[in-house]
């Protein structure tokens, strides 16, 4: 549309424009120039491994969509993709409801809120490595847990040699570590519903609860496709805390797909079946996000 | 004002770019290596387990004082990393001078490697002045590709503080070694009459593992290579021992099934005994709150350790081939390895140089060299064979993980890593 615009407008004008149009594009420039040096180069490069045999050292070999075809009789992935789209299944509806629950709650005016919001944040500036530590030293073996249990004169609990408490456990920390990110979002996005709404509603005789399922929800619905968005994607990406938490144990019960494809490429120095699995991952996740858009409208009201 | 905010973009951009090249730039600058009147520069990737590091500088500091004109620089990364920054290097067309490297690695990279047999006495001049049972992994189609530094065995680290107290002794000479049944019913005693709240915490990887296979008569592969022997009748033993060790609670699941470190659980000195290698003498070192030793591995149908150690490899393509065969040779001498391994409490893979002064151990390392001594060379000849361990050994530690979760029977694990390691044999031909 407005190279149109351009287009119809006399010379001189024309000029003054395009001198004008310099200064956005050097606003992105710097991370124009990082996105392409450290995300687009490396998907071509990662698209093009795929279809060699690649160890990351020797010469490739190009055998076309071999590893392609061998990942669609690979059970292992196909299994461990679906523990990961269990493991999002459940995450992204917890970390939904619980940033939810508490951005209402703090949004209300009530003492120390600035110190309560500042709490559920805080867990989102570390790392997921440092994440894991800490509740390993909370469930693990020689973990709090286990002293306290111990302290009480009570058998110790292997929490993370059990795959249900393992996962459990995975759960917990995921919920904790993000939640105050998306709280953040929600926050902003329940502060930016006007009032009037609620005090019509109110007068109108409408409890709280059917004011927050006909204004907050679908008010909040492009808040909402933000998160559940960003959430899946993460929940699909998530690897470094497992790592830290469970190492993927036990017996590969937290091993999600993107420990899963690091240990092809690095363990078994396959980099370019790893690689092909990296872009079967992506596809899924893009058509993933695509239908959520457009079932969602984009978020549109 | 709207032309100061301009030339602040074109400014700030520049700034970008420019320090963006300059990182690429400066990798080239260190590397052209251009030798005029300058030095030679050694790039030399290393790892540190405990105090080798250090000791490995000074060592340098030595060479570099007589010989004024190499300049060797240690580029430190953690092990963890070795194998990726290797690759990268040498994939960027920007191969390290040397290299320290283990047997895990040193397989991958020996395509890369410079021939060192002609710099340190041919192959056979060169070897025999090694233990033999290293040879494997260092000599791979004839060539040197690497230079042994120190050896590693597997062996066992037992606490004496809880020993004691159960009133359990252990063996006192390789005329008394405990078989597999009386070590396991010897744990149970100390499990049960001492303060101990685990019997043995065995190293969370396949290769630990595989002691327990060799001292049972078995291996993972023939001795030429050509055939999976993994999931022979041997093989299934050691699973499924391994497994009742688990079943009875005299290992703890927390390690195999909850990827607790074994390092830690020994510490916490409510751990019997640790199976683990030589490197953990060193570790252990500072522990003060309990009394602890080595002792000898149970026997199954033989004794057995596991042979391994740390290397050094020079880089083909790096334009100081010859001055990092030279350091190579330096490093390899009698007097130097000794000094390295007596330093940093490690083994030397030096004939004659097993008996080395430690200030710390002594006796321990004198039982490890033991384990050495009557090792199988079934040991050295799979995990030397690097070309086809890594692809199933992640595996192998899964399926092992599996079995003792009740997901698989031995043979039926075994089988599948049977038909992994035929696979990558068949790949490889």
């Amino acid at each position: 549309m407005s190279t149109e615009s351009i287009a119809a407008h006399p010379q001189p004008v024309n000029k003054r424009k395009r001198k004008l149009q310099l200064a956005p594009y050097l606003f992105v420039l710097p991370n124009l120039l990082i996105f392409t040096v450290f995300i687009v180069i490396p998907t071509i490069l990662g698209a093009v491994y795929s279809f060699h045999e690649y160890d990351g050292l020797n010469p490739m070999t190009f055998i076309g969509i071999e590893n392609y075809a061998e990942i669609f009789t690979d059970v292992k992935f196909w299994q461990t993709l679906g523990k990961t789209a269990t493991y999002a299944i459940i995450v992204v509806p917890l970390i939904y409801i619980c940033a939810l629950g508490i951005a209402i709650l703090l949004v209300q005016q009530i003492v120390l809120k600035g110190f309560f919001r500042a709490i559920f944040y805080w867990p989102t500036m570390i790392s997921f490595i440092i994440v894991g530590l800490t509740w390993r030293w909370i469930f693990g073996e020689l973990g709090i847990i286990n002293g306290v249990l111990e302290a009480v004169g009570k058998d110790s609990v292997s929490f993370l040699s059990d795959p249900f408490f393992a996962k459990l456990t995975v759960i917990i920390a995921a919920v904790w570590s993000r939640l105050g990110f998306f709280m953040v979002i929600f926050v902003a996005g329940l502060l930016a519903i006007p009032k009037d709404y609620y005090e019509a509603a109110h007068l109108d005789g409408a409890s709280k609860l059917r004011a927050f399922f006909h204004i907050t929800l679908p008010l909040l619905k492009p808040t909402t496709l933000l998160v559940v968005m960003l959430t899946t994607i993460e929940a699909f990406k998530a690897y470094p805390l497992m790592f830290a938490l469970t190492g993927g144990g036990p017996n590969k019960a937290t091993t999600y797909i993107v420990q899963y494809i690091y240990e092809t490429g690095f363990a078994k120095q396959e980099l370019g079946l790893a690689s092909a699995m990296s872009i079967v991952l992506f596809v899924i996740i893009t058509i993933f996000t695509v239908l959520q858009f457009k079932l969602t409208k984009g978020g549109e009201n | 004002m709207k032309k100061n905010s301009k030339a602040m973009f074109v400014l700030l951009s520049t700034l970008i770019l420019s320090l963006l090249l300059a990182a690429c730039g400066s990798n080239e600058s260190v590397n052209s290596g251009d030798s005029g009147k300058k030095k030679t520069k050694l790039d030399f990737v290393w790892f540190s387990d405990g105090v080798e590091g250090e000791v490995m500088k000074e060592i340098i500091a030595d060479y570099e004082a007589e010989n004024s004109h190499v300049d060797i620089e240690l580029i430190e990364v953690a092990y963890s990393d070795l194998p990726t920054k290797l690759k990268t290097m040498i994939s960027g067309g920007k191969p390290p001078a040397l290299a320290r490297i283990s047997t895990s690695e040193i397989g991958a990279f020996s395509s890369q490697a410079v021939d060192l047999a002609e710099k340190l006495g041919g192959v056979d001049g060169f070897t025999s002045q090694f233990l033999d049972s290293i040879k494997p992994y260092y000599v791979v189609d004839n060539k040197v590709v690497a230079s042994p530094m120190d050896v590693t065995a597997n062996g066992i680290m037992y606490n004496k503080t809880l020993f004691d107290q159960a009133g359990v002794e252990v063996p006192q000479s390789s005329d008394d070694i405990w078989t597999w049944d009386e070590f396991n019913e010897a744990l149970k005693t100390v499990l049960n009459k001492s303060d101990a709240q685990y019997g043995l915490v065995w190293d969370f990887t396949p290769h630990r593992w595989s002691t327990l296979l060799y001292q049972l008569g078995g291996s993972m592969m023939n001795s030429d290579g050509t055939a999976a022997t993994i999931n022979n009748e041997a093989g299934v033993k050691a699973v499924d021992y391994f497994k009742k060790m688990h079943d009875e609670g005299v290992i703890p699941t927390s390690v195999w099934l909850g990827g607790e470190n074994p390092n830690n659980l020994f510490r916490t000195g409510k751990t019997a005994a640790h199976l683990s290698g030589n490197w953990m003498i060193s570790n252990y070192k500072d522990i003060t709150d309990f009394e602890w030793g080595v002792t000898y591995m149970p026997i199954g149908t033989n004794r057995s350790s596991v042979p391994g150690g740390k290397f050094v490899m020079a880089f083909q393509k790096s334009g100081v081939e010859e001055e990092a065969a030279n350091f190579i040779s330096y490093l390899s001498s009698k007097e130097v390895n000794s000094k390295f391994n007596e330093k940093s409490l490690f083994m030397s893979p030096r004939k004659d140089s097993a008996d080395l002064n430690y200030e710390f151990g002594k006796e321990m390392f004198a039982l490890f060299a033991d384990e050495l001594n009557n090792t199988v060379p079934a040991a050295a000849e799979d995990w030397s064979k690097q070309d086809i361990v890594p692809k199933f050994s992640t595996d192998l530690k899964e399926g092992l993980s599996d079995v003792i979760a009740d997901g698989k029977t031995s043979q039926q694990m075994l089988d599948e890593i049977a038909e992994l390691i035929n696979e990558a044999i068949e790949d490889t031909k």
